[in-house]
């Protein structure tokens, strides 16, 4: 149990897991915002109106939980490394909405992620090496 | 793009920066505890920060497609990843900088697509 809580606060899964809840919490926010679209209140261009849907609540609190697994991290890893490697949530975004949303991806959106994977293993690589140095 | 649009996208982009560069050098100096003078202030910058920056994207997606606007935030992570190496003294290796130029030009494409 304490080695799965240990690796639960690696911050390199941090990054991981940072990535995975906002990634949930987008799908939530775009979930309740659809379900409120209709509403025809004079202040709905500010996105107030989506609070009545129980999902947005939901998008907000993973927002939260993402926003401190964020501060952790950065207590941990240098921001230069730390940061392009939470971009590994445009990778997340398109497949989740592509697969849970069923939204369309195009080919050139599929060579984006393709150039963000690339990027992330070349950031990722030599910072692996110096961790298995120490 | 109009001009103030244009300051506006710079500004929304440089208040990002400035907040995330302002919330790693909090998250550093809370090591030496939550109530030092240094973490307050880091702290609470970079919160206002990112706050001012959330505000702006939100005003400027009432005027810009998200289309437009988003390849813009793509590019922070060259220069979020520039300035951490100039202002926190972090160590920028050629292929740090190269992965982060790849993200860069991915997160684009995702965008523009």
């Amino acid at each position: 149990m304490w080695q799965l809580w240990r690796g639960f606060l690696n911050p390199r899964f941090q990054i991981f897991f940072g990535a995975v809840v906002v990634t949930a919490s987008e799908l939530f926010l775009k979930r309740g915002a659809t379900a409120t679209a209709g509403s025809a209140e004079s202040w709905g261009w500010t996105g107030l109106a989506s609070l009545r849907s129980p999902f947005v609540w939901v998008g907000i609190a993973l927002v939260i939980v993402s926003l401190l697994s964020w501060l952790y991290v950065l207590k941990h890893l240098p921001l230069s490394i730390a940061f392009p490697l939470s971009n590994v949530v445009h990778v997340f975004v398109p497949i989740a909405s592509w697969f849970f949303l069923g939204e369309v991806i195009s080919s050139r959106r599929w060579c984006g992620i393709a150039l963000v994977l690339i990027g992330l293993i070349v950031v990722a690589k030599p910072f692996a090496k110096i961790e298995e140095r120490l | 793009m109009s001009g103030l649009s244009a300051f506006l996208i710079l500004f929304s982009l440089v208040t990002f920066v400035v907040g995330q560069l302002f919330l790693k050098r909090g998250m550093e100096a809370s090591a030496c505890g939550w109530r030092t003078r240094r973490f307050i202030f880091s702290f609470g910058t970079g919160i206002v920060s990112m706050t001012i920056s959330f505000f702006l994207t939100v005003g400027l997606l009432r005027h810009l497609d998200l289309s437009y606007l988003y390849p813009f935030q793509g590019l922070t992570v060259i220069i979020i990843t520039l300035l951490a190496g100039f202002s926190l003294r972090e160590t920028l290796t050629m292929q740090l900088t190269i992965g982060s130029l790849l993200i860069t030009a991915g997160v684009v494409l995702v965008s523009l697509s």
